[in-house]
């Protein structure tokens, strides 16, 4: 059986269009860097001082998103608080935003209300605006770990203690994969974060990095010293998958889940407050200095901003949906098969691979390898863009899919398998349908990400073509701020529409399946 | 339903390898921001029915992607044309043999400073570096008027450069080793780190900067104090050392790149931006000062006699910037 599924065509093409598409690029620029630099970098001092300091940034702002995504996670996933289903949908607005416009939006703010951003233009405003860009993604993966837990447990629990013992003793250990996985993953997203540090003028190992490949030109370096974040970033994502061994974590679907919600009024007079508190300053704060600056250019700044940016939406929209279904499809054969088979956890460790590298040498890469008269076809068509978006984000998308595979009892395959039905019908009749949420989940997650794109693709995007997040980037930097605001707010708005709308879209569907409620 | 997936497959196929290659095209990558660009390839693209096929950067966000693109294309060229905002870059571009010379008709009247001997890059319409200061927190007799009153101390900590190791500030820093010599120059950067210069990440961030108060004044480009006058900021600028080593004036460069796929119409497109109708569109546009004699410049535009500019041989600047490069960056992390 393990060997069959292996072997089945559909893995195997996706498997090696991956590797020819993806990996190769990045192995070739990789072992061409390797061979051209004289890797004295490496003994530099300098390097793992800057490399230390990177890291504690970065763990630091991993501690605060976990610990801060843990407690709105709890709130909202756990007890009964009002309006849970709108924070939940409300906190994950900025990962929507750019965290460049956030720090812009942040910086305004603090200068507007008093007069002075000296305490923005440090560490503490780095890791301020980077902790409140991942606590989404810490919320997420927290409270799903916190939605799967057994409610019989804590019920029982609560019969001999009380919540806070409960919390302490059950609760906590049992969402302690959860939070590793949100350390690491919000460690890896922060060491990659080049915007936000340069920003606020703060030096980081991707400043340096940036610095080597734009001020000097020297890519072999840069390559390089990108490579020793790539190590830190598959080290850590090793120990994590030691550590925590196929915990279920990032997991959306909660069918079949019998999770305990705490009801009690002290804990939704507290938790109401802290969420309307956090959704405040996260969220109402910078979207307000952003309406604030663009309503400040008056409504033909919006109208201006809308007129710039309409050329951009069919084909961004466009090739974020197309690269959203591509990186589904992958992340669900490379999360099926790897869950199947031991061998087929090497298509994973390349998804990490790709996702670790930083943004501008993935480019890099695809330029060296693509920029060819035979590959052409790829390299001026908006396959290149697919290219970038499918490298960057299956991983993530991979990782989602696989958890809620892994939360299918095991039986309902095999008494199937009993029955006589064939594996293809297993699929689409049992497993697709369970995991639903998750696909969905995945597709929103990479749309999202592909929509916002921005370090690779300013890279490889085919001349004349006209990408959203480009047009606002490279607008930015000598339009009024009214514009800049304006139009960050027409991407979010439209983010949000075009999410509400596949939600609506998909009702139906997962209505059938009894995932909402009618 | 099968018949419909395959339908679906096609399609997505079809898009995604979709390129709509033409003849009559021209590929250009610029480093000049889009919204002053943009318009004038679309006039081209206009007047000509050459379809212009553009990739935009902006020197603002450090042209990442277009040089770096350009370096990584090289064995196999997409771009055709490169409208650089300023000759560094392109200087860059030349010494890596990436240049194809070309000595256009239009360069005929602009000064042979501002031009490469070879024909391998050619300048027209011009910012300046300039002090751009707060009007309301500078008093008239106050206003520095060298480079070298930056690092008074009633301007500790008050001054705000972009970061010298990018864009307009490396080559105003450059040519003020090449005008100064090392020493000086060196001395000069010590003196401004003991003052305790606000290093900012953009010339427009020097802008915002001063616009908001944060500090006194600083150094930028015409186009950016430029933009925020028209804004209504409360702002003044004042060309530097005007009795001494001059400003440093900054040329947009063309150049075409060797080897590319569509020459002779970037050829045309390169003929059409170097002519005194393009310098006089940038000028209304974004200030920039036209090279050529004779084109009409709005009221506010600097005119480029009316400045003492800094004498400097743009292509020794560039190898000068190679060699201090490393300095400036131990300057910066110090």
């Amino acid at each position: 059986m393990v060997r069959k599924l292996i072997r089945h065509p559909l893995y195997i093409v996706t498997y090696a269009l991956f590797v020819f598409f993806i990996v190769v690029p990045v192995i070739y620029t990789f072992i061409t860097a390797v061979f051209s630099s004289d890797g004295v970098f490496l003994l530099q001092k300098q390097t793992y001082l800057l490399l230390s300091k990177s890291i504690l940034i970065s763990s630091i702002t991993a501690f605060f998103s976990t610990g801060l995504g843990t407690v709105l996670g709890f709130i909202i996933y756990k007890t009964n608080v009002k309006y849970r289903h709108f924070f939940k949908l409300a906190l994950l607005i900025p990962l929507f935003i750019s965290p460049y416009i956030m720090a812009v939006a942040w910086k305004d703010l603090l200068f507007l209300l008093f007069n002075a951003n000296s305490l923005m233009l440090s560490y503490v405003g780095l890791v301020g605006v980077m902790t409140i860009v991942f606590v989404p993604i810490s919320m997420l993966i927290v409270g799903s770990a916190l939605s799967n837990i057994d409610s019989q447990l804590e019920e029982s629990a609560l019969v001999i203690t009380d919540l806070k013992n409960v919390i302490i003793k059950i609760i906590l250990p049992l969402i302690k994969p959860a939070l590793f996985t949100s350390f690491i993953l919000v460690f890896i997203f922060s060491i990659s974060e080049f915007s936000v540090p340069v920003y606020f003028g703060v030096k980081v190992f991707t400043t340096e990095i940036f610095t080597q490949f734009s001020a000097f030109y020297n890519h072999s370096l840069a390559i390089m010293q990108s490579l020793l974040l790539v190590v830190i970033c598959v080290l850590l994502l090793y120990s994590e998958h030691k550590y925590i061994s196929d915990a279920p974590f990032l997991s959306i679907g909660s069918k079949g889940s019998n999770s305990k919600l705490f009801d009690s009024e002290k804990l939704n007079n507290i938790g109401l407050p802290f969420l309307i508190v956090y959704f405040g300053i996260s969220i109402l704060s910078p979207v307000f200095i952003l309406l604030f600056q663009s309503l400040n250019g008056g409504a033909l700044v919006i109208i201006h901003a809308f007129d710039l940016l309409l050329p951009t939406i069919v084909n961004s929209v466009l090739l974020a949906l197309v690269g959203a279904f591509i990186i589904v499809f992958i992340g669900f054969i490379s999360a099926f098969y790897s869950i199947k088979n031991e061998n087929a956890k090497v298509f994973n460790w390349l998804l990490l691979l790709i996702f670790a590298i930083p943004s501008t040498v993935y480019g890099i890469s695809l330029i060296k390898f693509y920029n060819q008269p035979t590959l052409d076809i790829i390299y001026s068509s908006y396959a290149i863009i697919l290219i970038a978006y499918i490298g960057k984000f299956s991983f993530i998308s991979s990782k989602l899919i696989a958890n809620a595979i892994n939360q299918i009892p095991s039986n309902l395959d095999e008494i199937a398998q009993i029955q006589g039905v064939k594996a293809f019908s297993r699929i689409c009749k049992i497993l697709l349908p369970l995991i639903l949420p998750s696909l969905f989940a995945a597709f929103i997650i990479s749309f999202v990400f592909s929509l916002g794109e921005l370090g690779t693709t300013i890279m490889v995007y085919p001349p004349g073509m006209e990408i959203m997040p480009i047009k606002v980037f490279t607008l930015m930097a000598n339009v009024p701020q009214s514009l800049v605001s304006a139009m960050s707010l027409i991407v979010l708005t439209l983010t949000l529409l075009i999410i509400i709308g596949f939600y609506l879209l998909m009702k139906p569907l997962l209505r059938t399946y009894n995932f909402v409620n009618d | 339903m099968r018949f419909l997936t395959k339908l679906l497959s096609l399609i997505i196929v079809i898009y995604i390898t979709s390129c709509s290659t033409n003849k009559n095209e021209v590929v250009v990558y610029t480093t000049v921001d889009q919204i002053f660009s943009e318009p004038i390839l679309k006039d081209f693209e206009k007047e000509t029915g050459i379809i212009v096929k553009a990739v935009y950067d902006t020197e603002e966000t450090k042209s990442t992607g277009v040089m770096n693109r350009i370096i990584a294309e090289k064995d196999n060229p997409q771009c055709d044309l490169f409208w650089s905002g300023d000759p560094m870059r392109t200087i860059v571009l030349m010494d890596k043999n990436i240049l194809a010379p070309y000595k256009s008709p239009n360069a005929v009247g602009i000064k042979d400073v501002f031009k490469d001997k070879d024909g391998y890059w050619t300048g027209f319409s011009a910012r300046a570096r300039v002090l751009v200061y707060n009007k309301s927190m500078v008093d008239d007799y106050e206003i520095p008027q060298s480079i070298f009153d930056l690092s008074r101390k009633d301007y500790k900590a008050k001054v705000a450069i972009a970061n010298p190791l990018f864009g307009t500030t490396t080559f105003h820093i450059a040519a003020i080793f090449n005008v100064l010599g090392d020493e000086k120059a060196k001395q000069f950067l010590i003196d401004l780190n003991a003052n305790e210069v606000v290093i900012a990440t953009s010339n427009g961030d020097v802008m915002s900067r001063v616009a908001r108060g944060e500090v006194f004044c600083g150094l930028t480009d015409t186009d950016d104090a430029n933009e925020a006058m028209k804004e209504g900021e409360n702002i003044g600028i004042v060309f530097l050392d005007q009795g001494v080593i001059g400003s440093l004036i900054v040329p947009n460069t063309l150049s075409i790149i060797a080897n590319s796929k569509n020459q002779d119409n970037a050829k045309l497109l390169f003929d059409y931006l170097l002519s005194k109708q393009t310098e006089a569109k940038l000028a209304k546009s974004c200030a920039q000062m036209p090279l050529h004699k004779g084109v009409e410049i709005p009221k506010g535009v600097p005119a480029l006699d009316n400045i003492i500019p800094m004498k400097i041989n743009y292509e020794k600047t560039s190898s000068s910037l190679k060699r201090i490069q490393n300095y400036l960056k131990q300057w910066l992390e110090n």
